[in-house]
């Protein structure tokens, strides 16, 4: 099965690929305009996560305090724009300054995260779970101990961000419902695919981080600050996970949760890996997961369907586990392409060569790793 | 002498680790305009006291002043038990505690950074839930039993035997298949076991909810839970036992599960320093080429480690059930035992030993955190400390250079002996055993 899948890797991914689209466009087709925008609506915390995990990634560190980072920005956001005196004269904040104040916590948290990791040389795994505790019960206690809320802080003061509609966009017949009609930071998301992806591939800032997460003692060797681009990056990723997090917060409910982010940041990871940290395929992934969780809401809203929440609530998760499986069959079978395409054109004088050292003994190389 | 000293140091780094967390997180106390120094000694007494604790002294020798006579008498308050003594309550709540510890133990020890404990221990809480209530009522029915009440002496007793064994046995077989999913994953296609375990922890866990709230659902109690396992299958606790008027244990659960997990211990141990398995598994998460290339079958090490890590963790979560719960309620699984024996493990360094003494120290900072009645501080500051405490401890590299830069000054100031030469004194094994 796994030989055959390697093998076929090629065709196989291009009748994916074709499956999904066709998929897409049959569910596009069938599926209500509110379950459409919803669900890409869901896919924005995936989005700005995907996009903080792989720039991290892209710079050599797996960032797994996306979560932490997502929900301290969430919690923040919402903190910004608390007035308790409301009533007595207070003005409402606009919004726009919790998001502000959100991707700012989260670049903060990113570059702690980054000097505790690289200067100090904590466990990288280790630090990023002791900061993901940290947050998750930071943000509960202050919850409590600075706002008296407990599991939920909401507010009159606290106002969600607006939808906005583009104005020519929105009369296209069906096009309009598609593009138009969500808060800010949806588009700024589709913004920031864009700006990662010119980053990346299009300037000497992205250039150095391709070069540190590709081979950071080549990257050192030319001169490249390895220590200050990873530092960068991963400021950079903290920002995007904050305002992810303030999505969360102030794009959906206008209120912070206890614990809102629910995993989000980890699934986020597991997008960026299934696109092998690019940004445009993370895009996809991202829209894919967010139609996966606003399906799951709405069969279960409908009483046709009867499925159980729970499972329902599965299907993500499951989905996900899929797309690693995916993943690791995909990179596995790209290796053996390169290994193939290697031997076919140095084959023959990899063999010269070989019967040159030890025609007799070949130290035998073990298989599997 | 330099064992001595480097023993010191490898005490000394965790110890001052905890002070620097316990110092860090009384700014979250002053947070809340609260004396930091009185919130601790609450939340020790309730964490570790016995009855009457009310300072910091307390934790070591208590005044009670008895009813009869009138006149105070000060006790060992790690032996006083009247009323029972909030170490039992720990005891209770470290056991599952120590079980997940060591399975994220043995998984570390083979470079697998597994937190799958969660889903393994909700997966076999729920075998061992259902085969606590669902077993025994088919050997009833065989047997020809109309009424629990009526069986016979024999039966019961041979079903007190077979029936905690079978729930156990087919929790750990659940666990250690769960679990062996994710090395499969990693071994066959290099997924990264971090974040396949996150995921198949959130399945494991919808999946448990489902059950609970549908096939499982004994009646239409509020809360959804199940019904309670048969009194055969009970692991029965020491205070409804044979250690029933040791009041020291009043108030408090704990049974054989706290024998279980320490024979478990024993066993961890022995397989990691004292088998040639365990050295292989060492080897692997040593140096995984270098192992290889020594001929070890590193890929069937990590199997067999996540085998035996998720066999714990479904322990752990029979234990639970058989033992201390009864029943799985709604929100059991979402208990972060699993977790919170991976932070455990963290903050053990992996070592076997320190694990029990972690683990103590965690329940016993948690368990005093949630009585806390001190303020408006919320359970969470438990966290808060274990979450600065593992920062902490994880800047141990920092920490030593700092020693050896003020060893170095201390040595420049006295004459001292000669260091022995290099070769004689290999470096101390840390979180060895």
């Amino acid at each position: 099965m796994l030989m055959w899948i390697q093998k076929y890797s090629r065709p196989l991914q291009i009748a994916l690929t074709v499956i999904g689209v066709v998929l897409l466009v049959w569910l596009l087709a069938v599926l209500p305009r509110s379950v459409i925008q919803s669900s890409v609506r869901l896919a924005t915390p995936f989005i700005l996560g995907a996009l903080a995990a792989l720039l991290a990634s892209r710079a050599g560190v797996l960032n797994l305090a996306i979560e932490g980072k997502m929900l301290l920005g969430a919690f923040l956001g919402v903190v910004v724009l608390y007035q308790p005196d409301l009533a007595t004269g207070g003005a409402v904040i606009n919004p726009l300054w919790g998001v502000l104040a959100a991707t700012i916590a989260g670049g903060i948290l990113g570059l702690v995260f980054a000097v505790l990791y690289l200067q100090i040389r904590i466990n990288l795994v280790i630090l990023a779970l002791a900061l993901n505790l940290m947050v998750a019960e930071g943000t509960v206690y202050f919850m409590r101990v600075r706002f008296g809320a407990f599991g939920t802080l909401a507010h009159p003061s606290i106002t969600g961000l607006p939808t906005l509609n583009i104005p020519l966009i929105q009369d296209i017949p069906f096009i309009g419902t598609l593009l138009s009609g969500y808060n800010v930071i949806v588009y700024l998301s589709w913004l920031m695919v864009l700006l990662i992806w010119v980053v990346l591939y299009r300037t000497q800032f992205g250039r150095h981080i391709r070069a540190v997460g590709e081979n950071k003692a080549a990257a050192e060797s030319v001169g490249i600050n390895v220590t200050r681009v990873q530092i960068f990056a991963l400021t950079l990723s903290g920002m995007l996970a904050g305002m992810a997090g303030a999505f969360l917060s102030l794009g959906v409910l206008s209120q912070f949760l206890e614990n809102m982010t629910a995993g989000r940041g980890w699934i986020a990871l597991t997008v960026a890996i299934f696109a092998i940290n690019r940004p445009l395929p993370a895009f996809l992934t991202a829209l894919f997961f967010g139609l996966a969780e606003a399906l799951a809401l709405y069969m279960g809203r409908i009483p046709e369907v009867p499925i159980p929440p729970n499972l329902l609530q599965m299907f993500p998760q499951v989905a996900t586990l899929g797309a690693l499986i995916l993943v690791a069959l995909r990179v596995r079978g790209s290796e053996t392409l390169k290994r193939r395409t290697f031997a076919r054109e140095f084959g023959a004088e990899l063999d010269k060569l070989k019967q040159m050292v030890a025609p007799s003994k070949q130290p035998t190389h073990p298989t599997g790793d | 002498m330099r064992r001595l000293q480097a023993a010191f140091e490898n005490l000394s780094i965790p110890v001052f680790a905890t002070l620097l967390g316990l110092t860090v997180s009384s700014f979250f106390i002053l947070a809340a305009n609260l004396n930091p120094l009185d919130a601790y000694s609450r939340l020790f007494c309730e964490g570790f006291g016995s009855t009457g604790c009310e300072s910091f002294s307390d934790l070591f020798f208590v005044d009670i002043v008895n009813e009869e006579t009138g006149a105070t008498e000060w006790h060992f308050a790690l032996f006083y038990g009247d009323k029972g003594h909030a170490l039992a309550v720990v005891l209770e709540q470290a056991t599952p505690l120590i079980l997940t510890a060591l399975a994220a133990t043995v998984a570390f020890k083979a470079g697998m950074f597994s937190i799958g404990m969660d889903g393994q221990f909700a997966l076999g809480a729920t075998v061992a839930v259902f085969l606590g209530y669902w077993l025994p009522a088919q050997v009833y029915a065989l047997f020809g039993v109309a009424d629990p009440e009526t069986a016979s002496t024999a039966l019961l007793w041979f079903m007190r035997l077979t029936m905690p064994t079978i729930a156990i046995a087919a929790a750990m077989l659940v666990g250690a298949l769960y679990s062996l999913l994710a090395g499969v994953l990693k071994v066959r296609l290099n997924v990264n076991e971090l974040i396949s375990t996150i995921i198949l922890n959130a399945i494991a866990v919808q999946f448990v909810t489902f059950l609970l709230n549908g096939p499982m659902r004994a009646d239409f109690n509020n809360i959804a839970r199940t019904e309670r396992i048969d009194d055969t299958a009970w692991l029965v606790p020491f205070t409804r036992g044979f250690l029933a008027d040791v009041n020291w244990f009043s108030g408090s659960r704990l049974g054989v599960g706290i024998v279980l997990a320490l024979i478990a211990g024993v066993l961890v141990w022995y397989y990691l320093w004292r088998t040639t398995r365990g050295y292989e598994q060492r080897m692997t998460q040593g140096a995984q080429s270098f192992a290889q290339y020594g001929g070890i079958p590193t890929g069937r090490a990590i199997l067999r480690a996540m085998f035996i890590s998720g066999a714990l963790s479904g322990l752990a979560g029979a234990i639970q059930i058989l033992g201390v719960e009864r029943r799985m309620v709604d929100g059991f699984v979402l208990s972060g035992t699993g977790f919170d024996g991976v932070l455990v493990a963290i903050l053990a360094r992996e070592s076997v030993v320190a694990l029990f003494f972690v683990a103590v120290l965690f329940s016993g900072l948690q368990l005093g955190a949630i009585n806390l009645q001190f303020g408006n501080i919320p359970r969470q500051l438990g966290g808060l400390i274990i979450a600065f405490i593992i920062l902490f401890t994880s800047m141990e590299n920092l920490f030593r250079e700092w020693l050896t830069k003020i060893r170095l000054r201390l040595g420049n100031l006295r004459t001292s002996p000669p260091l022995d030469p290099p070769t004689e004194d290999p470096a101390p094994t840390t979180g060895g055993d």
